[in-house]
């Protein structure tokens, strides 16, 4: 099988999104005779051979990050380059991976109802919507320099403390998304099961939000905020005022 | 009100639309509003690379300098902020996405737990109510329009308002400012 992965981050190749392609394409490429095919759609000026590589394609995934509870710019400017391929008898089955900064995955359950809609408009046959929350976090592991603060990853990680823990983990979410990739490889489609696994949790409770929320601040926000000189501006209003 | 109209129509050769915005605003004026539009394909907006320097580095501004930062003031001093498109690809139109997606100076990087969901803390005191008005297509069902409205609804969560308004641009215009006076 081959299949053609739109990677739609605006961070393009230092995002997150890569993070976990890159395990995905590992596993999918485990099976024997697959290959694949990779593009960047922050690469605006190469939009017509995007669009050119959807056309031709049998097998399409398209993962990217939520931003504002919707696609990125970049990846809705690719949709509107794919309009005059609607209704095309020959467009490529299509999978989508959403991924947020968010712990919980309801925050795009909305989106995922349009990408839905966008496999039907485009005639695609719709593959599913893979959604993992908390994937920011594996973005501050490598800014810890205090041992301590890295036991206390790793412990957290670990033993999935408060239900989110397990965000810390990002051994575990490489082997996840390597398993979904595999499976994939050999079935063309999403793992039922191992998409279940990665959307939760759907909600956390309150106990979790107050975990969460103290490594994010303390660990990250703040540590970059002081690191850039900027913490004492950190509840800046620029825009107040006409 | 203080109402700022966000443009998001791309194709200068969509007349109907601009020429609908053009009369809305003055009927609104007319009912005593002020009404600031922009007109978002003709200025300089980079788009979002997700590098969390307004959060990080300049805390509630852009560090890449465009106009996105005078729509931002005019933003967050509105009190009613309308999101206006016509519905391409079953989404409002990529211009407008690239703006929105500009507004996460607005808010602040903390979060803070809303009903239950991890939310963004406030950073103003204040935030305009969001509008959304479209342009429906041949190719556009009722289905795409509550997509659309429930992702706007979402969002209005993050940015601490409500989506009050949402119409068609087949409404009629005195309706539609009607309707806005009475939010």
């Amino acid at each position: 099988m081959k299949l053609t992965i739109f990677n739609g981050s605006p961070r393009g190749k230092c995002s997150n999104t890569r993070s976990i392609l890159e395990p995905f394409i590992d596993g999918f490429m485990s099976t024997e005779g697959n290959s694949y095919e990779l593009a960047y759609l922050i690469h605006f000026e190469l939009r017509d051979e995007q669009v050119a590589l959807f056309k031709n394609a049998s097998h399409v995934l398209l993962a990217f990050p939520l931003y504002t509870d919707a696609m990125p710019f970049v990846v809705k400017s690719f949709i509107e380059s794919l309009e005059p391929l609607c209704g095309e008898k020959c467009n490529p089955d299509i999978g989508f991976i959403v991924q947020s900064g968010f712990p919980e995955t309801r925050h795009s359950r909305y989106l995922e109802r349009y990408l839905g809609k966008l496999a039907s408009r485009l005639n695609c046959r719709y593959k599913g919507t893979v959604i993992k929350g908390g994937v920011e976090a594996i973005s501050m592991l490598p800014l810890l320099d205090n041992l301590f603060l890295k036991w206390f990853c790793e412990f957290s990680a670990f033993t999935d403390f408060a239900g989110v823990g397990h965000l810390l983990d990002k051994k575990k979410l490489v082997n996840s998304f390597h398993e979904l990739g595999k499976e994939f490889g050999v079935s063309g489609e999403f793992n039922k099961d191992l998409v279940t696994g990665l959307t939760e949790p759907d909600r956390i409770s309150a106990f979790s939000f107050w975990a969460f929320r103290f490594v994010v601040h303390h660990l990250y926000w703040n540590l970059v905020l002081r690191k850039n000189n900027a913490f004492a501006e950190r509840f800046a209003r620029p825009y107040i005022g006409n | 009100m203080h109402i700022t109209v966000l443009n998001g129509n791309p194709h200068t050769d969509n007349n109907a639309f601009d020429g609908y915005l053009g009369a809305l605003s003055n009927q609104l004026e007319s009912h005593g509003h002020t009404v600031t539009v922009f007109t978002l394909r003709e200025m300089d907006i980079k788009h979002c690379i997700g590098c969390w320097g307004c959060w990080l580095k300049t805390p509630g501004e852009c560090i890449t300098k465009d106009d996105s930062s005078v729509i931002c003031r005019e933003y967050i001093n509105s009190d009613l902020v309308l999101f206006a498109s016509p519905v391409i690809m079953g989404f409002t139109s990529a211009l407008l996405k690239k703006i929105h997606d500009k507004f996460v100076p607005l808010i602040h990087p903390y979060l803070e737990l809303v009903d239950g969901e991890v939310h963004h803390l406030a950073r103003y005191g204040k935030y305009p109510m969001m509008g959304l008005l479209l342009e429906k297509g041949r190719d556009v069902d009722q289905e795409d329009l509550e997509i659309i409205t429930d992702i706007y609804r979402r969002d209005a969560i993050n940015f601490k308002t409500t989506l009050s308004f949402a119409r068609l641009t087949s409404m009629p215009i005195e309706e539609v400012a009607d309707e806005i006076d009475h939010i």
